[in-house]
């Protein structure tokens, strides 16, 4: 149990910082996101020329934006659950179930990871309707995004759920076993560690 | 075999798996065992495809908007503007409350949030002019409903995107039965208040006050003028509507008001960003279920089981009300409208219920779930705000709770109250 817990203290440590970061460019994209549709909006309505690329970049941001923060949200407890029945039942029952509900939920996370490895591997081949890099303001080519790189947003955001899930493994082993007092705290405080 | 992943869903559901596996675990387990694997990557892409969506941007910037209005100054002028329209009245600040609820519905949208901010400000005032702390908390929850019904509405987004419905004829359609919602809960306080003898809050308001407080409250009430006004108008889209709207409160609590300083700004914007991920990855994994409810068949199964108990659609109508009713007492409106939208909307709308009005139906019944024991989230919020038992808060909602479940019936059997609006603007025919 003694590994258990250490292992755990190195895993929190460590998705506290990984999660922190995702937060914070979160942040980013929020407000990139809101920025980019305002542009559009002035580019229509006042310039009456539509930019081709606003929409599918304020996509793209949404998209990374949900895989970055979504794992912080999970580690909160911010998923939605009806959870009557682990409250209902006597403590050690109510953690059992919990572990067992973890281990399903890690399967589905386990299975979306290869799943997802091969659909960024098929964004490799095609390339983004409307953003690229315009090198060719320096002399160099065009260069068109692949789509790949907003597939990747889920994966990413499914890896670190799967890391946040591993982590809640093991929190739920260490409160069954009775090590509920050695646990690392999770607070809201550090979820909204941005303030 | 396929059609089982519905009752295996609600096990997990009732177990208490997260909503956004349990989409995933039901479906993914049966087409693992019926050997269709391809399918499963089909169940992956599709989840990425439902977060992959334009309209669905929508949600985020609302919940930024909302956000950055629910700071400070912004509900205390909506709530001195309500005090100077009814304050005079008996059982003054109940009924303040309640106006507050509606003004403040057409700002944020979110249920939550409205009990969180006005049930802080309200709740104490409340008990010093000697309601009881029950009350208070219980008329709060009530009212808070009327956020998600009047537009913007979170739900009604997710309700038009999974169901490829026009958001701005369910904004519109969302009007009429909010204002119901808001007007009983008026009656029904000025009924138990002759018995009671709730004070009055204030003495009527002179013509000057009232001016006052509306010069105060000018720029929050004009959010959702701008909003619904740029998507009528043909100006904004629903998505470019709500960017605005962010800006627009960005720059009346930054600059005009003062309730916020860009201090606050990356926090307000984190928790928009929280809790529109939890909301969007729902999402996909909705568009991902949908996907498996029609590979297995399961809505023409359903479809015929519900037309076997009746041929009446009024009488459907009704069962399908206690159904979604129940269905509220356990789960969030949000992740009801995704999971049960797919499936009932297309069996009433071939029974010849407009899917607008079925969208509506659907929308108030399961917002009124928010506000019903055991599960329902703002009794939660209102007892965490209030310091009051969830049980004595539950018990003193159901004079009110009453009135919402009779302006459910009287929407699901008088369609013009839902259709009137989205009619008269030509968002329908």
């Amino acid at each position: 149990m003694k590994a258990i817990l250490a292992a755990n203290s190195a895993l929190a440590a460590v998705l506290s910082i990984v999660l922190a970061i995702g937060r914070q460019i979160s942040i980013g994209l929020m407000g990139l996101m809101v920025l980019v549709i305002l542009i559009q909006v002035f580019f229509r309505y006042v310039m009456n020329s539509a930019l081709p690329w606003p929409d599918e970049a304020a996509r793209f941001m949404m998209l990374w934006l949900t895989g970055l923060v979504a794992p912080s949200a999970y580690r909160w407890g911010g998923f939605v659950a009806i959870e009557m029945l682990p409250q209902m039942l006597p403590k050690k029952l109510g953690a059992l179930l919990a572990f067992f509900l973890l281990i399903l939920a890690g399967l589905v996370l386990y299975t979306a990871i290869g799943l997802g490895w091969n659909h960024v591997n098929s964004g490799w081949l095609f390339n983004s309707s409307s953003l690229k890099i315009p090198l060719d303001l320096i002399g160099m080519g065009v260069v068109r995004i692949k789509l790949a790189w907003m597939y990747m947003s889920l994966f990413v955001g499914v890896c670190l759920l799967f890391a946040v899930n591993i982590e809640l493994i093991l929190r739920a082993l260490l409160t069954f076993a009775g090590y509920e007092d050695e646990l690392p705290v999770i607070t809201q405080d550090e979820m909204l560690g941005a303030e | 075999m396929l059609v089982w992943f519905l009752p295996l869903f609600l096990v997990f559901l009732m177990v208490g798996l997260p909503v956004f596996f349990g989409l995933l675990a039901a479906p993914g387990i049966l087409l693992w065992l019926n050997g269709q694997e391809r399918d499963l990557a089909l169940l992956y892409r599709n989840v990425y495809n439902g977060m992959d969506s334009f309209p669905l941007m929508a949600i985020p910037f609302f919940m930024l908007a909302g956000e950055m209005m629910n700071r400070g100054g912004i509900t205390m002028r909506l709530v001195e503007f309500s005090q100077a329209c009814v304050g005079h009245l008996k059982g003054g600040l109940a009924q303040v409350n309640i106006l507050s609820s509606m003004l403040f519905a057409g700002l944020s949208g979110s249920a939550v949030a409205d009990t969180s901010a006005l049930g802080s400000m309200l709740i104490p005032a409340m008990e010093k002019e000697g309601y009881t702390r029950k009350f208070a908390a219980a008329i709060t929850a009530a009212s808070s409903v009327i956020g998600p019904i009047i537009p913007p509405s979170g739900i009604m987004i997710i309700y038009a995107y999974v169901m490829g419905e026009s958001v701005a004829a369910l904004f519109l359609a969302g009007i009429v039965p909010g204002v119901l919602v808001g007007v009983g809960l008026m009656m029904m306080t000025s009924y138990l208040a002759k018995g009671a003898d709730f004070p009055v809050s204030r003495p009527r308001a002179t013509w000057s006050e009232k001016g006052q407080a509306s010069l105060k409250a000018f720029f929050p009430l004009l959010t959702p003028v701008i909003i619904l006004g740029g998507i009528l108008g043909g100006v904004f889209t629903p998505t470019e509507a709500s960017a605005v709207a962010v800006a627009y409160a960005l720059v009346v609590s930054l600059f005009i008001l003062r309730s916020m300083t860009m201090k606050d700004l990356p926090n307000v914007l984190l928790k928009a960003a929280l809790t529109s991920s939890v909301v969007l990855l729902l999402v996909g994994a909705a568009m991902a279920f949908k996907t498996v409810v029609s590979l297995s068949h399961a809505p023409e199964a359903l479809a015929a089981y519900i037309l076997s108990l009746s041929d009446n659609p009024l009488l459907l109508l009704f069962l399908i009300n206690l159904l979604l009713f129940i269905v509220g007492m356990f789960l969030d409106a949000g992740p009801a409208i995704i999971i049960l939208g797919p499936i009932l909307a297309p069996i009433f709308t071939d029974l010849g219920i407009h899917p607008v009005h079925f969208a509506i139906i659907m929308s108030v019944n399961l917002t009124v779930g928010l506000a019903t024991p055991p599960m329902g989230l703002v009794l939660f919020v209102a007892s965490s705000v209030s310091g009051e038992k969830v049980e004595a808060i539950a018990k003193a909602i159901l004079p009110f709770l009453a009135i919402e479940i009779a302006v459910i019936f009287l929407i699901t059997y008088v369609p013009s109250i839902s259709l009137f609006m989205p009619r008269l603007f030509g968002f329908i025919n």
